[in-house]
């Protein structure tokens, strides 16, 4: 069976390649029609949606764990002072 | 003005503003604070030197990072704290299944919710300061500074193949150390209690 959407005609694909995707997919690095056969089977298999749902959180706990930046004042006085050693501010 | 003046106006404004993202990938890089306010000192002055070559309008937060990087390999290796090589062996697609495999066994274990029930950054901070030094990259360069894997392999001069598998690599090391560190804290139980509790 095909499955259309708005812009692709959509191949059925099985949980196995919908799991050998799953970061590929959630990083946005698939072509327009391998992420559109992800998001077709996702939206129909309760299992792999399970699985991306997880993926997808521990991403967002990943990118959310940035360590602060620190105060870097007095690390950039010191850069400055460096570069001034070179040359710099000093045309 | 001066061209020369002119250059380190842009160079201040553009280079210099990347100064504390630079300075918490180095802090990652190092894992130690002295070392990488050394290495953020050095980027600079490397960077400084060889601004010439940079292209404008290029990326010059990805340039500074790739520089950062190189420099901490090499004073690391002259140091000998890194070993650079044989652990490119990991598969792409084996370390998805694991991670995938991973996730149904903490399901099981009634473990799967804890990463949207509590604040897990400090185990996550932890988690990716344990990780070896080449998996630690991929994953800051791609899951906290937000590289695609393109930009991630430029940064780190490997093959975009390779960050790839460093990548689902550190990604399923994560989740296990996260999920560990969820059991030793003995919350799938607490989350098993409170899911009967509300039944």
């Amino acid at each position: 069976m095909i499955i259309h959407d708005n812009q692709h005609l959509v191949q059925p694909i099985d949980c196995r390649t919908a799991v050998q995707r799953l970061w590929d997919y959630l990083d946005e690095e698939l072509d327009a029609e391998r992420y559109a056969e992800v998001t077709a089977h996702v939206e129909s298999c309760r299992a792999c949606a399970q699985h991306y749902d997880f993926a997808r959180a521990f991403l967002d706990a990943l990118s959310a764990a940035q360590p602060m930046a620190s105060e870097t004042g007095v690390l950039k006085s010191r850069v400055v002072a460096a570069l001034r050693a070179e040359g710099f501010g000093q045309g | 003005m001066s061209f020369s003046k002119e250059r380190d106006m842009i160079f201040d404004r553009e280079a210099l503003d990347c100064l504390p993202a630079v300075a918490r990938f180095a802090r990652s890089l190092t894992r130690n604070a002295a070392a990488a306010d050394d290495l953020v000192q050095e980027t600079f002055l490397l960077a400084y030197r060889g601004y010439d070559s940079f292209q404008q309008g290029a990326d010059v937060k990805r340039w500074l990072f790739s520089i950062c990087h190189h420099a901490w390999i090499r004073i690391a290796q002259r140091e000998q704290r890194m070993v650079l090589a044989a652990d490119d062996d990991c598969d792409a697609e084996l370390e998805t299944y694991a991670a995938v495999h991973g996730h149904a066994a903490a399901q099981r274990a009634g473990l799967d919710g804890f990463i949207t029930s509590i604040d897990v950054a400090p185990a996550i901070a932890a988690a990716i300061d344990m990780l070896p030094s080449v998996y630690r990259t991929a994953t800051l360069l791609v899951d906290v500074e937000g590289m695609s894997y393109d930009e991630a392999a430029n940064v780190a001069g490997v093959p975009v193949g390779t960050i790839r598998s460093r990548l689902f690599r550190a990604r399923r090391l994560l989740q296990e150390q996260l999920l560990e560190h969820a059991r030793d804290a003995g919350i799938g139980i607490a989350m098993n209690h409170t899911s009967q509790d509300k039944q």
